[in-house]
């Protein structure tokens, strides 16, 4: 028999790479799997994408950008774009490159599923916010137009992603973009996020943890070149204009101000209450349905009856029951404050 | 003018007491269906066993009726059929609850449904009430827990509410049997058609809905003209429901005949004998959907719910009054804050945790003792002499009363007492209201690795039984959470496995200490094995949710009821009868193979050698590397459907394979005295390594087969099924490895 300390060693080597291998999303095997995916077709849909993106966005698409998006090199993306040349779906004068109304209607139906993956992920699976992206990424390549139409059906038709992108119909319109970038808006300008984009993933995660999302109203405070300030419910925010310009928003009139200073529910102390004004939309899914039938509706009364000895959920008395919610969940209700 | 004499009022058709006949079970030929919905924790499942005479587990838990329960009674010359829906506060979201309480009322088509409403909570539970209103006509509302509302202060008018929706309102407290026969009666009068409901209809929604609405329902209409919902079809069409719409297209919905039944799964899908669509018709209805849904806006569940509950508000405001005076004193309140109070709240759990704990360990080993004199010494005796004085063959008399006898008998008699005044006890918190307390003061810790407060409870219970525990994740509502409560649970050191790790503690690590301090290390060390059982159970939760339960649905809330008063004999007789006589006849299932496996391996000697001592010889190698024996590990494979029957499995091997003593080949047997017990054990190679990995392995590895099958039952999957046996046992035996190896280590 093997002495322990080499038995203790080999099998502390085996745990290790066992983890190594099978961690989620960053282990070896998936991404072994991944690489076995990133196959033509994968690359062709993700190309189409991209042009597409850049057409709907008014950007100019150059294999510099397309290599960019793909991560690939740009032989390949040059080596790619030839390719959807031939296959009619891309025409190209060396420089610019347009998609074809055939490659245009394949990129709306990649993007339909993608958007509707997005959905279906932020709706009915408790994914966090930053993987919903990731996962449309592969399943938009493995769904076929069939699925897709019993996914949308499930959904109950949605019109938008959960970032505010309007979803492709299944014949392939798509509303123009709403909205313009966050960067360009003047000092106290007041305006609304219609759009929250999800790329690059870094940006996106800050957004995320700034607690910006669409439907959000916010007022310009401060544009500098080097920052922009804006105040959005309660809460100042201060962000880099590159990361700003992540953010589409619709202007207001001036006079339609944010709806006064709004305080979440969170923010009751016990013995206090207040009266619900909005669920905001990062509340979701099955989550968000639960909390409407208990009867937390904009319009109800509640006063924090509780706290809990170990800290965290708080008893609220809604309606003549007492319910018990955590803070995460009543950060995500907004109230206005009862004497 | 007379007064009525009591034989008038018997005669009177009003007097029900003698008519309401309870059928239980037994409903055949019945010529009525009522359904039974209402919300969670309103006493819903009361008034079902009150009308029908069954005894379905209640609890003061917020959603306790998760599968189906149906029973019959019969009232005035009719049978009736009632089906307990699951509580639900809402029939307009997805959840399986709700989807099975509406599919009922929506193709079931009963003849009248009871919606139980709890008096003290009058505006939430109307919610449900005007859903309900919205499908069907024939409603009664029985309006429970009136005592209860009037302990508040709550003077609630049954009959400005019955004016004010429409349908008969009749006033009960079903916990005392008050108000049930007007309940009865209401119901018959109902069926019968003796009274017409005019129900009214939600109104309260905003302009631009309503005209959405009723545009929609026009079309409805005219595709189904029988239809008695339109209006409510509509609504779902608006709000996107798949399975509506499927009932449209198909024509499901409108099938007035005999609709399958939609609680029951083989009856297969009902749109396959539906009539084909209606084909023009329904196309019209889809266009109108696409065209109306992009007008109403994205909002529009949450629109209707606040239509829903602003007319909730307005009709509960106006027939409820509150006294004037609230009482001076409210013991309620004072109560919670108490039992959730930052310094009190965790003692508090403790003491009363303990007490329970107490109680079983010391109330048990009478009962225990006792059973075990008269199932194991007495009873196996007697049954060894009538096998003699039949003369039946050995081979017979071993596996018949050596084998299964004696298995199930020491089932039996360890498992039943200490569940039997765990379970009452358990159940008497549950009732009274206390354990929702215990999971909101819990929850912090289980929310912080993915799992939520109820966990606790279901982790407690588990210290009695596995098994049981995992029935009771029935009170998890969230899918993700509920699983990880499932496959946590066997991390939980259940009753049959205590006194495994007393014995051997009590022999290896207490006989290390001076003998004064002997008691307090066993029991020590005892106790830190349940601690490391709670660590287990964190961490793989943990683990679990960050991994294979990623992404599954979670959600959060836990109603928080009022106190009630515990009803003491009912609860004892319910909780005997359903929790532990259950598990226990699970038990006696799978002990039975068991018994006969055990005697048989011992017994059966192909080539003089039994298959027993064949299977430890080949173990014991592999025993060795983790730092268990062979013997041990044998024990664990056969001794599956019991962990009580360990101990005895690994004395009988032990005495196999040394030829020391014992009490005949396949016979298992314990001894009176511990120190001849522990010699015995290192006879059979036992080492303070192989104690402590025993200890270790008796928390650490896969759960019996009592509760491998009510996992499986409960979860209806093979995959999780097989995640929550395999999962532990790996983790035993790594966990045993890694022991083994550092103890070598440091010992050199």
């Amino acid at each position: 028999m093997p002495g322990p300390l080499l038995a203790l060693l080999v099998s502390l080597a085996a745990v290790a790479l066992a983890v190594l291998l099978l961690r989620p999303e960053r282990g070896w095997l998936w991404q072994a799997v991944r690489a076995l995916r990133a196959t033509e077709r994968v690359l062709i849909e993700d190309a189409l994408k991209h042009l597409f993106d850049c057409e709907y966005r008014g950007r100019r698409a150059s294999l510099m950008s397309l290599s960019g998006a793909l991560a690939v090199s740009g032989d390949r993306a040059a080596e790619l774009v030839e390719q959807l040349a031939e296959l009619e779906l891309v025409t190209t004068d060396g420089e610019r490159y347009e998609l074809t109304a055939e490659g245009r209607a394949y990129a709306l139906r990649v993007v339909r599923i993608h958007r509707l993956w997005e959905r279906y992920l932020a709706d009915e699976t408790g994914l966090e916010p930053g993987s919903w992206h990731y996962e449309a990424e592969h399943r938009e390549h493995t769904t076929s137009p069939e699925e897709a139409e019993a996914l949308s059906a499930s959904l109950g038709h949605p019109r938008f992603d959960p970032h505010g992108d309007p979803i492709p119909t299944a014949e392939g319109e798509i509303m123009p973009p709403r909205g313009r970038s966050l960067t360009e808006l003047a000092e106290g300008e007041v305006a609304e996020i219609v759009h929250v984009e999800d790329e690059p993933e870094a940006v996106y995660a800050q957004l995320v943890a700034e607690g910006l999302h669409p439907g959000m109203r916010i007022r310009v405070l401060e544009v500098s070149p080097r920052r922009i300030r804006f105040a959005a419910e309660a809460e100042e925010h201060v962000l880099a204009p590159v990361i700003a310009a992540n953010l589409s928003v619709v202007r207001l009139e001036r006079d339609q101000e944010p709806t006064g200073p709004v305080e979440r529910l969170s923010g009751l102390a016990v013995g206090e209450s207040g009266r619900i004004a909005a669920i905001l939309p990062s509340l979701r899914g099955p989550e968000r349905r639960r909390i409407l039938d208990l009867g937390l509706v904009p319009g109800t009364e509640v006063s924090a009856e509780l706290g809990s000895a170990g800290g965290d959920p708080t008893g609220y008395r809604v309606r003549g029951a007492v319910i018990a919610l955590r803070r995460q969940q009543a950060d995500q209700i907004q109230i206005e404050r009862m004497p | 003018m007379s007064r009525p004499s009591p034989a008038n009022c018997a005669q009177c058709p009003a007097h029900n007491v003698a008519n309401l006949v309870k059928l239980g079970v037994d409903m055949a030929n019945w010529d009525f269906v009522v359904a039974l919905a209402g919300n969670p924790n309103t006493g819903k499942s009361t008034v079902f066993n009150a009308l029908t005479g069954l005894r379905q587990h209640t609890g003061n838990w917020p959603g306790k009726t998760v599968t189906r329960a149906e029973g019959g009674f019969s009232s005035g010359g009719h049978r009736y059929k009632l089906v307990d829906l699951p509580g639900t506060y809402s029939l307009l979201s997805a959840s399986l609850d709700e989807q099975i309480a509406r599919d009922f009322l929506l193709f079931g088509r009963p003849d009248v449904t009871v919606i139980v409403v709890d008096a003290t909570r009058l505006e939430r539970n109307l919610n449900l009430v005007i859903q309900v209103l919205e499908i069907t006509d024939r409603v009664v509302v029985c309006l429970n827990l009136m005592d209860e509302a009037e302990r508040h202060g709550l003077q609630v008018d049954p009959r400005r509410l019955a004016r004010d929706l429409g349908v008969p309102v009749v006033a009960t407290s079903a916990r005392y049997g008050e108000g049930l026969d007007e309940l009865n009666r209401a119901v018959g009068e109902v069926a019968r058609g003796e009274v017409v409901c005019k129900p009214r209809r939600l109104a309260a929604l905003s302009k631009r809905l309503t005209g959405a609405v009723d545009r929609l329902a026009s079309r409805v209409e005219a595709a189904y003209p029988e239809l008695p919902n339109a209006r409510w079809v509509a609504l779902r069409l608006l709000d996107g429901d798949e399975r509506i719409a499927g009932a449209v297209r198909t024509g499901e919905l409108g099938r007035l005949d005999a609709p399958a039944d939609p609680l029951d799964p083989e009856a297969g899908p009902a749109a396959e004998t539906a009539a084909a669509p209606p084909p023009a018709a329904a196309e019209s209805i889809f266009e109108t959907v696409g065209e109306l849904r992009w007008q109403v806006g994205k909002d529009f569940h949450q629109k209707l719910m606040e239509g829903v509950y602003t007319e909730a508000a307005r009709l509960a405001d106006r027939a409820v009054t509150r006294s004037g005076e609230r009482p001076r004193f409210d013991l309620d309140a004072t109560l919670d804050r108490l039992v959730t109070s930052r310094r009190y709240g965790f003692p508090i759990m403790l003491l009363l945790l303990t007490a329970v704990f107490w109680i079983t360990i010391a109330g048990a080993n009478v009962p225990s003792s006792l059973l075990a004199t008269l199932l194991i010494d007495h009873g196996h005796a007697g049954l060894k002499s009538a096998a003699a004085a039949l003369s039946l063959p050995w081979w017979l008399d071993g596996l018949l009363i050596d084998g299964i006898y004696l298995a199930t008998a020491w089932v039996v008699s360890v498992m039943l007492p200490p569940m039997a005044i765990f379970f009452p006890l358990f159940t008497l918190l549950e009732d009274f209201g206390y354990l929702p307390r215990v999971a909101f003061n819990m929850d912090r810790m289980f929310q912080r690795v993915g799992a939520h407060g109820k966990q606790a409870l279901t982790m407690t219970m588990g210290w009695g039984c596995n098994a049981a525990a995992i029935v009771s994740t029935r009170i998890i509502d969230s899918p993700r959470e509920r699983l990880i409560a499932i496959i946590t649970n066997n991390f939980a050191l259940c009753n049959g496995r205590w006194p495994t790790q007393i014995l051997i503690a009590t022999i290896f690590l207490g006989g290390l200490a001076p003998a004064y301090l002997a008691g307090l290390i066993s029991a020590l060390s005892v106790v830190a094995i349940a601690v490391l059982g709670v660590v287990l159970t964190f961490l793989t939760s943990w683990l679990l949710s960050r991994t294979v339960l990623r992404g599954e649905v979670s959600t959060f809330h836990l109603e928080l009821p009022p106190y009630r008063p515990p009803r003491i004999l009912q609860t004892i007789y319910t909780s005997v009868i359903d929790r532990t006589l259950i598990v226990l006849w699970r038990a006696v299932v799978f002990a039975v193979p068991a018994g006969a496996v055990i005697w048989l391996l011992s017994n059966v000697s192909p080539g003089g050698m039994s298959l027993a001592e064949r299977f430890i010889g080949w173990l014991d190698p592999f025993g060795a590397a983790i730092g268990l024996t062979g013997v041990i590990l044998l024990a664990y494979v056969i001794a599956i459907p019991a962990n009580e029957i360990v101990i005895p499995t690994i004395l009988m091997l032990i005495a196999l394979v040394t030829g020391a003593g014992g009490a005949g080949t396949g016979v298992m047997f314990e001894l009176d005295s511990i120190a001849a017990t522990g010699e015995l054990l290192r006879g059979g190679g036992f080492t303070l390594l192989v104690a402590v990995n025993l200890m270790l392995f008796s928390l650490v590895h896969n759960p019996c087969s009592t509760t491998i099958y009510t996992i499986w039952k409960e979860t209806g999957s093979v995959k999780w099924t097989a995640i929550s046996a395999l999962l532990p046992v790996g983790m035993g035996l790594f966990l045993c490895f890694v022991v083994a190896q550092v103890w070598r280590l440091l010992a050199g």
